[in-house]
């Protein structure tokens, strides 16, 4: 009787221990949610492409390989799909190859340009939701499908997607040629007063050299996919480039920056250093540098709505188009023609900047944002005429070195 | 033995605010959009307020138990407490499932199988059979792990800012302001936690005020938090969940080093672990001090509680929204009455004078 009572005794004890037993076991005979990384597609870059209702996602794993003398460590694999949603996209690459697709690498999203014009949040949705995507990745808008983008062959680098990604790093953005813009701040500009984004748009331009550039491409997988590998196809090697913008409105892309509507861009957001562009003296092509670059756009509220774009800018003679004496060559102050000329040279493209926010009905700058942030009653009053129905004052302030 | 003065304001300063990073910016987002950080410091004055008053009760030197039963008897004061701990037992299902979201969507790249929290309920079984004083001595080391890991995130995330997100102050109205008030109580429990310690804690002059002092030093690390996270984030911030896990991302060293940010986080992770813990270790503790801490009590209760919670968990694991949204909106009125209407209340209690 008494080791009767001393065994109830203990059975909340036993009981306790048993339980965790259990659990232990259960636990570390999980695989702790690991994917094994022989069956993990990590995606390096992700395609988009609309037509009709019909999404096409392109996406470009990361295949680790034995490093051979002279090869690369990782080649890379293009797999696409079809679904109504991007996620369906997903599931299918999933289905058709046996890989899971791993997004925790995933820096760089493509819209292809019919789909940002149809509209770039519907694509950017899943990755918006996606827990595990970083909305630090950068996107980008390209000339004709993201599909055929990404499956080209880049002339420099291993896969299209390292050469874009060089296009867009912070000393590409310094030069004043691209804009880049990542996942967050587009979705966060897209849900604000403004309604207005960008993104950089991208071309490829075939180069005549026939050395590829240790990449790689071939057909592979899945109904639709293309591997990377050394003279799989004679497909031309390319360029890419990034010094036009896109801008969207509501989502939709409703107009495109040129290259110099881009440096301007770059030059309001005082990103510039040590970025050139060409301006003349006497009549002849003279390049100048940029040592300092400060600028910004105020919405000035006293009476009515007036955009205030400034410019301030340090400058430095860089590079002469015609023979210059000796003595010109240590010399790096520049000449008052050449700093007017300069002057109207940037006037110029923020004039011409302006006008194609206007056109595209973009308000780039954020007015609107502005607007409401500083007052709620005359955010109700001006919301409508904020940007494009105010007048713009451009300010610059060219200095040169001495 | 008894908690230390310090340790206890370790708790209040560094230790309680940390269950305020998670899933609660982005809720007071969703309510009241860019002007997040008022409803918040509503909730975080009237909490410091009640903590005040229920600090006045330790220089009595008994626990909750004691004092009532001295004031109403034995079986008033049982019910009382049972209810009491009924409460900290409600109270404790957001956190523990916070807690498990976390752990799942944070700390794994693919969304994992729920057994992978189960061991925390082993955790959770084992702290909950210690008494409320052994957390003294866990507070001492929790306190600078969370002082250093939220410097650490906030440093990381301030690159990102634009602190003009947070304007109009105003915004949401005053439907925004009531409704992240009400709809966000069931985050700010601190006081019922503080009410169970009474007794436990080391009386000393000055320690209301001081307790006071410290709160409002935390409530201060929650608004500047709230403001990071709105400031960082904009607009987008309503979806983005696990805020204090997220905001440290965009650290430019990030891209060379790789996501250094982890080590604070999963610093603060341990702190919220033992935060999460704490209102079932209360109840436990509380319920003991009724039925007289007989020997087996404590690891039955502890037991059967964490085994509740891991069920619990199993159960609710695709209704964490429903579930949230019944406790914070229909049933929101539950936590003023408890965490704030409740504890001022013990003030009154006095010792029946002997006829």
């Amino acid at each position: 009787m008494s080791k009767f009572k001393h065994f109830l005794r203990t059975v909340p004890m036993k009981l306790y221990i048993i339980l965790a037993a259990f659990i232990v076991f259960a636990f570390f005979s999980n695989d702790f949610g690991l994917v094994d990384i022989q069956k993990t597609a990590v995606i390096l870059a992700a395609g988009v492409d609309k037509e009709g209702d019909t999404f096409t996602l392109s996406t470009q794993i990361a295949v680790p390989q034995g490093n051979t003398a002279g090869g690369s460590a990782t080649s890379t694999v293009t797999v696409d799909a079809n679904g109504t949603t991007v996620s369906e996209c997903i599931s299918k690459i999933f289905s058709e190859t046996g890989w899971v697709p791993k997004l925790v690498f995933c820096d760089l999203v493509i819209l292809g340009e019919e789909a940002a014009k149809d509209n770039a949040i519907a694509c950017f949705d899943f990755f918006l939701r996606n827990e595990y995507m970083p909305d630090s990745a950068q996107i980008a808008v390209c000339e004709g499908t993201a599909k055929e983008l990404l499956t080209s062959t880049s002339a420099m680098d291993d896969s299209p997607t390292q050469a874009i990604q060089k296009l867009l790093t912070q000393s590409a953005q310094s030069s004043g040629k691209v804009m880049a813009n990542t996942l967050k701040q587009f979705a966060i500009s897209y849900y604000g007063a403004s309604e207005s984004g960008y993104a950089p748009y991208l071309r490829t331009a075939e180069q005549q050299s026939s050395t590829p550039g240790g990449g790689s491409a071939g057909e592979s997988g899945g109904g639709s996919g293309s591997s990377e590998g050394n003279g799989a196809h004679e497909k031309p090697t390319v360029v890419y480039n990034a010094e036009q913008t896109a801008l969207f409105t509501k989502g939709k892309m409703t107009g495109i920056l040129s290259r110099e509507e881009t440096f301007a861009f770059s030059l309001i957001k005082g990103k510039v250093f040590a970025g050139t562009f060409t301006a003349q003296e006497q009549g002849k092509p003279v390049a100048v540098s940029i040592l300092k670059n400060d600028g910004g756009v105020s919405l000035n509220m006293k009476s009515n709505p007036k955009a205030e774009v400034s410019v301030k800018l340090v400058l430095r003679l860089f590079n002469r188009g015609v023979p210059a004496p000796v003595n010109d060559i240590a010399e790096v102050t520049m000449s008052e023609e050449l700093l007017q000329n300069a002057e109207t040279v940037i006037r110029g493209y923020l004039d011409s900047l302006v006008t194609a926010c206007k056109e595209a009905d973009c308000d780039l700058f954020q007015l609107k944002t502005q607007l409401y942030r500083s007052s709620l009653s005359r955010f109700e009053e001006w919301k409508d005429l904020v940007p494009n129905a105010i007048e713009t004052e451009i300010k610059t302030k060219i200095e040169k070195i001495k | 033995m008894k908690i230390k003065q310090r340790q206890l304001f370790f708790f209040l300063a560094c230790v309680a605010p940390v269950g305020k990073l998670v899933l609660l910016p982005s809720d007071l987002v969703f309510r009241a959009k860019n002007d997040l950080i008022f409803p918040a410091l509503a909730n975080l004055l009237l909490q410091a307020a009640v903590i005040f008053l229920v600090l006045l009760l330790c220089k009595r030197e008994k626990s909750l138990f004691a004092l009532l039963e001295e004031s109403v008897g034995r079986i008033a004061a049982t019910i009382i407490v049972v209810i009491l701990s009924l409460f900290l037992l409600y109270a404790a299902i957001l956190p523990l499932n916070e807690q498990k979201l976390m752990v799942q969507s944070v700390f794994y790249d693919t969304l994992p199988s729920l057994v992978v929290f189960s061991p925390f309920f082993l955790f959770g079984a084992y702290l909950c059979s210690k008494p409320l004083f052994c957390l003294g001595r866990v507070w001492d080391i929790l306190g600078p792990v969370a002082i250093v890991s939220f410097i650490g995130i906030i440093v990381f995330a301030l690159g990102g800012t634009d602190f003009k997100a947070l304007q109009p102050a105003g915004a949401a109205g005053a439907a925004g302001f009531f409704g992240g008030t009400a709809f966000t109580m069931s985050w700010f429990f601190d006081s019922v936690l503080v009410l169970s310690l009474v007794g436990k804690v080391e009386y000393k002059k000055g320690i209301a005020w001081k307790g006071l002092l410290c709160y409002l030093a935390g409530a201060a690390a929650v608004i500047l938090f709230l403001a990071v996270f709105y400031a960082v984030y904009g607009e987008l911030a309503v979806s983005r969940l696990f805020a204090f896990s997220k905001i440290s991302r965009y650290f430019s060293g990030i891209s060379v080093l790789g996501r250094i940010d982890y080590l604070f986080i999963y610093a603060l992770g341990l702190v919220m672990a033992f935060y999460s813990v704490m209102p079932v270790q209360a109840a436990v503790d509380t319920l003991g001090d009724a039925f007289g801490h007989k020997k087996k009590l404590t690891p039955v209760l502890s037991t059967a509680f964490n085994v509740m919670f891991l069920v619990l968990a199993f159960l609710l694991n695709f209704q964490y929204q429903s579930m949230q949204k019944f406790i914070s909106e229909y049933a929101f009125w539950i936590f003023p009455l408890f965490t704030l209407v409740l504890p001022p209340l013990f003030l009154l209690t006095r010792r029946k004078s002997r006829e």
